[in-house]
């Protein structure tokens, strides 16, 4: 003879089991529904096709060198998509097994914003002697610290990194360095118009990238290919 | 870790007749929760005012291998007035700084460990006035426990001190600097954030 409280137990117990199955046949239904949703393979820019041969400066930590690869890549026309483009390759690069500067997966850079040097603007002037290029400020500049152009038609590239990648990035001078390197440098190859360029993260600026690499100077572009430098070991 | 470095590397340069000023000996000295913690700029303000023949910033990291050597990015001035003085004073030092890492670099050869010698922005260095190196002790090859090595670190100072004794009799003043400004070379500051 099963006793009434016995037989209490065993339907709540049969309750709580249909409870659990319907809240995970739920559970279900809703991570089905965020990965379709993340599949959504609508584009959003024109598809770009034509492939084109880059030069990407990669790092490599064991000997902190960058050396210049070059790569077939297809990349947008125009010139800040194209900019945000080549950086995520680059990162992509480093985020693959066996990279000689491991970096972590992932959306790196949010945007870049190309800014014609110095920030308050050229305008073709063609009054000017022909011989010239014609180019003057709009904007006398009178500010000593304004950021002034090697020449006109120059542009300052402000890079805005995410927040995850940049927490994520490993900690170290030489590691740190590296990455700003290889970034500098492939832009300076690929986008020869930009002569400077700053960093913000998610917007906002920020003292280091981990702790050691300054992200609140203005970088001049330039070719960052290095080899590791090794002094003579005779006096 | 970086700490024992340095108290290795003050010992050997204390030996050799240095006097050396570390802008912190604790761990504690940089903590935020500390009361006035030591900023960069707190220290390179420190070394500055040591007017010393070498500024060593002292730091490590898991990642490449054998003593990383960095100078100041900045380029050499000849002169001409920075719009903010504090963010570019190694400039006038850049070629000692050079002239430094070389000698540095070669002593660390010459002691069998790897080197990577280049430029860098890190902060403070660019505001020293002094010949100032970024020094990142990373493991010796590819065994990360090495960076814990008492061995290895006392072969870091002892090759770091050995150059620091020949870079005592050369340090000079930047051209563009009075004579009094840094004419005495006392000490070498152990400068670590």
């Amino acid at each position: 003879m099963i006793s009434r409280h016995q037989r209490i137990l065993f339907w709540v117990l049969i309750g709580c089991i249909l409870a659990m199955a319907g809240f995970l046949f739920w559970e279900r239904e809703r991570a089905r529904d965020r990965v379709s949703s993340l599949a959504d393979a609508t584009p959003i820019d024109a598809p770009y096709t034509n492939t084109e041969s880059i030069t990407l400066d990669l790092a490599n930590d064991s000997d902190g060198s960058i050396t210049a690869t070059t790569r077939q890549i297809a990349l947008p026309d125009e010139a800040t998509a194209r900019a945000r483009a080549l950086l995520e390759h680059l990162i992509a690069e480093y985020a693959l097994p066996g990279s000689p500067h491991p970096l972590q997966s992932g959306a790196a850079v949010d945007d870049v914003f190309l800014l014609p040097l110095p920030v308050n603007g050229h305008a073709i002037d063609t009054s000017t002697n022909p011989a010239t290029t014609g180019a003057t400020p709009t904007i006398p500049v009178t500010d000593p610290n304004a950021i002034k152009p090697q020449s006109p038609g120059g542009e300052l590239a402000v890079i805005n990194l995410r927040s995850n990648f940049v927490n994520a990035h490993p900690s170290g001078v030489e590691v740190e360095t590296l990455t700003l390197q290889s970034i500098i440098g492939t832009l300076h190859a690929n986008l020869p118009q930009i002569e400077q360029i700053r960093f913000l993260v998610d917007g906002q600026p920020r003292e280091t990238l981990a702790g050691h690499a300054d992200l609140l100077r203005t970088y001049p572009s330039r070719d960052t290919t290095v080899q590791a430098t090794v002094p003579d070991a005779t006096p | 870790m970086t700490l024992n470095l340095a108290f290795k590397l003050r010992s050997l340069l204390a030996a050799r007749g240095f006097n050396v000023v570390m802008t912190r000996d604790s761990d504690s000295a940089t903590e935020p929760n500390t009361p006035n913690p030591l900023t960069l700029d707190d220290r390179a303000g420190i070394a500055n005012h040591a007017h010393p023949v070498a500024c060593l910033l002292l730091h490590a990291t898991a990642s490449g291998n054998g003593v990383h050597l960095y100078s100041s990015e900045l380029d050499p001035t000849s002169g001409e007035p920075s719009a903010n003085p504090w963010l570019t004073g190694q400039a006038p030092w850049v070629v000692q700084s050079q002239r430094l890492q070389k000698q540095l670099g070669t002593a660390l050869t010459r002691g069998n460990i790897p080197l990577v010698m280049s430029r860098a922005s890190v902060r403070p260095v660019d505001s020293l006035t002094c010949p100032a190196l970024v020094v990142e002790l990373a493991p010796d090859g590819s065994d990360a426990d090495s960076l814990n090595d008492a061995s290895y670190q006392q072969r870091v100072a002892e090759a770091l001190a050995t150059a620091l004794v020949f870079w005592k009799t050369q340090a000079q003043p930047p051209d563009r600097l009075p004579e009094t400004s840094a004419t005495p070379p006392p000490a070498p500051a152990g400068a670590r954030p």
